[in-house]
């Protein structure tokens, strides 16, 4: 079974002769410039991919035992070429893709050193790599930070995962759900998984802090009289006593309607007051509104703004 | 599609989704980037890792996801605690710009 030769020297951009402390220092400045913990999220993936392969080449070559090993194979292989290991490697899995997921590390390397995690290989390494962490977004509605919920996603690595939102979240908090990041590297723990809340529009309710923010239209009678209206909250229809003169932009409090809090009170829901003249009157209330507008017994023609 | 992986809840034998955490205590901070309690708690006093209380006993999940990327820079660049801090402030800032740019792209 071939494997593709890989040329270390050729990765971390150093020649064959290169001195230890060369290639530490070509392996610092490829890190620096490509390390996916410097990357924002759109080059993470990249970034990460072309790490793991500067990684392998400082994991070969500044390690004196495996340098003299890989060095041995000789300057007769090139990048890219055919490379059939010994009869007795301790790379036997029929598996032809590049790299091996599970490990990090390539098949080439696999087949050089053994396959990380296989106790007793031939030449095997023992090293243990923790798994990196992965970051991903989780839209959430405003309905599942009220009640809670479960949300399916499928991470950047293909994975599926169902996480169960926890009351207290809101829009850019950050979740931990522990070692369900990438895995680690022959005994090396898992990474964790980060996900950042994002917290999908709603058409109805706004989100402030801890509170909730709806509209309540009233017509001009309703809010210059006052009465109960009943409007519908995320907690099922409230019935609401608006006061006598009422304004336009008065917000009608409803305390402990809001969003949970960790310490298991509630926000509270503010129904903003909009006041909605009706665009066509019908004859009597055109009528009526001509009485108010002569028993309007104020001098000035508009109200003060 | 693989079957999405059900997710257990961490210490118990409860199967289903995991409720993923907010807040991590001291302890469960140590263990999340592998460090000693001792030697977490000299960060803190440091003020290289924020703590959500005054004492150092709780910390966000953000503040384990940040201290993680610090120790990996530490580890991987040859940098100091401060400078991973200072690089880990930087790009959080271009995360934060990245993410405000493709808010507006989307309007």
């Amino acid at each position: 079974m071939a494997v593709k030769f890989r040329d270390y020297y050729e990765v971390l951009g150093v020649p064959r002769a290169a001195t230890a402390d060369e290639i530490k220092r070509a392996y610092r400045q490829l890190a620096r410039k490509h390390h996916p913990d410097l990357k924002p999220a759109s080059e993470k993936a990249a970034a990460a991919e072309r790490f793991k392969e500067i990684n392998e080449a400082y994991e070969v070559l500044s390690d004196p035992d495996k340098r003299t090993k890989y060095d041995a194979l000789g300057a007769s292989y090139k990048g890219g070429m055919d490379y059939t290991p010994p009869p007795g490697s301790s790379w036997t899995a029929a598996d032809t893709s590049t790299w091996n997921e599970a490990d990090g590390f390539s098949d080439f390397f696999a087949s050089l050193f053994g396959r990380a995690g296989r106790r007793g290989g031939r030449g095997g390494v023992r090293i243990t790599i923790p798994g990196s962490d992965v970051e991903a977004e989780l839209p959430v509605t405003v309905e599942e930070l009220l009640r809670g919920g479960r949300r399916r996603l499928q991470l950047p690595n293909g994975r599926a995962v169902e996480v169960e939102v926890p009351p207290g979240a809101r829009d850019g908090t950050i979740l931990r759900l522990a070692a369900q990041g990438e895995p680690g590297l022959n005994g090396g723990p898992p990474g964790d998984l980060y996900l950042h809340v994002r917290v999908l529009p709603h058409p109805r309710l706004r989100v402030v802090g801890d509170d909730l923010e709806m509209g309540l239209p009233l017509w001009p009678w309703q809010a210059v009289l006052g009465g109960e209206v009943t409007i519908d909250t995320p907690d099922g229809p409230v019935t609401l006593k608006v006061p006598p003169g009422t304004q336009g932009g008065r917000r009608l409090r409803l305390r402990e309607r809001g969003l949970p809090r960790p310490d298991r009170r509630r926000g509270d829901l503010h129904a903003v007051v909009r006041i909605v003249v009706p665009e066509r009157p019908s004859a009597a209330e055109r009528e009526a509104y001509e009485t108010l507008k002569r028993v309007g017994g104020v001098a000035a023609d508009r109200p003060a703004a | 599609m693989p079957a999405p992986v059900r997710l257990s809840v961490r210490g118990s034998l409860v199967r289903g989704p995991q409720r993923a955490e907010i807040y991590l205590s001291s302890e469960d901070m140590a263990a999340a980037v592998g460090l000693s309690p001792a030697r977490l708690a000299r960060l803190v006093q440091l003020g290289l890792i924020e703590s959500t209380d005054a004492g150092g006993r709780r910390f966000t999940a953000a503040a384990a996801a940040r201290l993680r990327r610090m120790l990996r820079l530490q580890r991987d660049l040859g940098v100091n605690l401060d400078s991973a801090a200072i690089i880990v402030d930087l790009v959080e800032r271009l995360e934060e710009l990245e993410r405000e740019l493709t808010r507006h792209r989307g309007r």
